[in-house]
């Protein structure tokens, strides 16, 4: 019973860590059509804030506040000058931003050096309930996803912005002669699904440590949970996250890591074959 | 010539150009580009051994195996238009395969090796492309690009947790290629060999791309759904320029694993994923693109990597990056226009329109 509860909680804080990846990822693809594929390296590149922050001697949970604003400006920057050129040829656009994602890698291979660096938990230490010990800062990750999360979708569903950029998604034809200035909302969504993404490596830097591939496992990860969840709607790309954040977490339980780690992928790729649209088949954001 | 009304010359490069069929079959006339590129290359290419001295002779025979896998890359994204960011898992399934031939059998035979090698690859490929292109439903880019981003991931950390295949340091101290009783060690020899292999299946390429089967290949790219309009399965036709070009990468796999002497992990993962895709940013759609975009990508790493090591790879990234922004055929489109990049097909066809109008 406590390994039980053990590794439902190690499977929801993995979950948790997945779905911040993918929730930018997702709206991203959702919204302009195009599959970012420098989104794990937004990843990166929060990570590697909060470990300038840390290594200049500011709190970490500083640098934490600070990644997904620097990663959400420098998507707003790089949405401007580049990726918007992008809209109108899906497959260049992979290739733009795998270009954009090499640039970003290589940049922090060189400014760290190529070595493994480490951030400290800004909470560490662990919550005893009974006889069960939680690390803390998991826990941390688990409620901040839950916020970040329930904060989106209320942006979305509730809020004037949210009905734009539904609008924008719906039919942007329309959305463009009612007044609504469809290429800022493309800006202001792609800075904040890079911004997601920034946040999502600076909480998990602490937890994986700082090297300049994190990215890459992260950005499969966030695909393969985007296209099982399917593409258009919120709730898809959550739901296709927290099925891989399950697997991903709980298949190691039962046989060795690499294999489960390489099965879940293949396991993915499989459905996806198998079921194009995913397991979210509609469009749109529910209220 | 007087029929365009414009008195401004246009350069040789500009599309416009094809619009009226005389100005077209007069400027193809006038500027073959192509073939003189080739045969400028292959010519320089001949010489090169003669005057280089003999470490970067060793350094230019591994440049042309990795022009062979840039062109199994340039068949599926130039020619077909299917990204495919797991180009390296053929490569390096490959040399993985030839290296267990070495060490388990004692096979290093070119006869034997190199066959085995191609055959690795396009089996592989064949598998994969099954999978991901086969099917009632038609795959979206993105899943097949996916796909063979995640099946290179996977061999990787395959290959990285298996004893069997060495982990982490891959397989050590292949011996020699050997052909008849003669061992091919690296130098002069190797590089022949390896320069007659690389024309030999450019020139199968190019004859295969010329044929109906690339200008249906050249359709795909441009317009797939007209293409399936046409009549075409164009399922089949990805799935067999697929397997076609996972031959070609595996091919140069094993060519790759018997020139370094080694196979390690990066041989089959993401890293070697990336290198390809930037090969063919000087002209992917061109089969002499990939050559000569290897050739400059990793003449200048040669070259840069002394004083510049860290920042090269950015400038790379920020070449790629600019490449695609502003001139998405390649570099390449530079000095070659779109109709000779297409090429000609039915010229005799062309004339005989010219001449009764």
């Amino acid at each position: 019973m406590d390994t039980l509860l053990i590794a439902t909680f190690e499977i929801l804080s993995f979950g948790a860590i997945v779905v911040l990846v993918v929730l930018g990822l997702g709206i991203i693809a959702s919204m302009m059509g195009i599959f970012n594929f420098a989104q794990g390296e937004f990843v990166l590149l929060g990570a590697y804030v909060t470990y300038l922050m840390h290594s200049v001697g500011l709190p970490v949970p500083l640098g934490m506040l600070a990644a997904p604003v620097a990663v959400g400006t420098l998507g707003f920057v790089l949405e401007k000058l580049v990726v918007r050129r992008f809209y109108a040829a899906p497959i260049v656009a992979m290739l733009g931003t795998y270009a954009l994602g090499l640039i970003i890698r290589e940049a922090v291979r060189g400014l760290t050096g190529g070595l493994y660096l480490s951030v400290p938990e800004p909470i560490s230490g662990s919550i005893t309930i009974g006889s069960l010990h939680f690390a803390a800062w998991r826990g941390v990750i688990v409620i901040i996803t839950l916020l970040v999360m329930a904060a989106s979708h209320a942006l979305l569903a509730y809020t004037s912005f949210g009905l734009r950029v539904r609008a924008s998604l719906e039919n942007p034809q329309l959305a463009r002669a009612s007044g609504i200035s469809t290429g800022m909302i493309y800006s202001v969504t792609f800075a904040f699904g890079a911004a997601l993404a920034g946040l999502a490596g600076a909480l998990i830097v602490p937890v994986f440590s700082l090297f300049a591939d994190l990215g890459i496992r992260f950005l499969i990860q966030g695909f393969v949970a985007v296209m099982v969840g399917g593409v258009g709607s919120f709730a898809g790309p959550v739901a296709g996250a927290g099925v891989i954040g399950t697997f991903s977490a709980w298949l190691p339980w039962l046989m060795s890591p690499v294999i489960a780690d390489v099965l879940v992928f293949v396991l993915a790729i499989i459905f996806i074959k198998f079921r194009p649209q995913g397991l979210v088949s509609g469009r749109g954001v529910n209220r | 010539m007087s029929s365009t009304g414009t008195g401004t010359q246009p350069p040789p490069h500009v599309i416009e150009a094809a619009r009226s069929p005389v100005m077209a079959s007069a400027i193809a006339g006038r500027t073959k580009v192509l073939p003189i590129l080739e045969l400028a290359l292959l010519i320089a290419a001949s010489i090169a051994p003669l005057v280089l001295r003999d470490y970067i002779t060793v350094y230019a025979t591994r440049v042309l195996i990795l022009c062979l896998f840039a062109l199994s890359f340039d068949l599926v994204w130039g020619y077909a238009g299917i990204l495919s960011l797991g180009q390296s898992l053929f490569f390096g399934t490959a040399g993985y395969g030839v290296a267990l031939l070495s060490r388990d059998f004692g096979v290093a035979s070119i006869f034997a090796v190199l066959p085995a090698g191609t055959l690795i690859g396009f089996v592989a490929a064949l598998l994969l492309a099954g999978f991901l292109l086969l099917g009632r439903h038609p795959s979206s880019v993105v899943f097949v690009s996916l796909g063979t981003m995640t099946g290179a991931y996977a061999a990787d950390r395959l290959a990285r947790g298996s004893h069997y295949l060495g982990g982490q340091n891959g397989i050590p101290s292949i011996p020699p290629m050997t052909i008849g009783s003669h061992e091919l060690s690296e130098g002069p020899g190797f590089y022949y060999l390896v320069l007659a292999i690389l024309v030999l299946i450019y020139l199968l390429s190019r004859f295969l791309l010329r044929s109906q089967f690339g200008l249906a290949l050249a359709g795909l790219r441009e317009n797939e759904q007209r293409i399936a309009f046409f009549g075409y399965n164009v399922q089949h036709l990805k799935a067999i320029i697929f397997a076609i070009s996972g031959a070609i990468a595996g091919a140069s796999g094993s060519l790759y694993a018997f020139h370094e002497g080694f196979v390690w992990t990066n041989m089959l993962g993401v890293v070697m994923s990336t290198q390809v895709v930037l090969y063919v940013l000087f002209g992917s759609g061109t089969l002499i693109g990939a050559v000569i975009g290897t050739a400059i990508v990793e003449g200048l790493s040669f070259w840069l990597s002394d004083n510049y090591r860290d920042i090269w790879p950015i400038i790379l990234g920020v070449l790629l990056l600019l490449v695609i922004l502003f001139r998405p055929l390649g570099l390449i489109s530079l000095v070659l226009g779109e109709r000779e990049r297409v090429g000609h097909f039915g010229p005799s066809l062309k004339e005989k329109r010219n001449a009764a109008p």
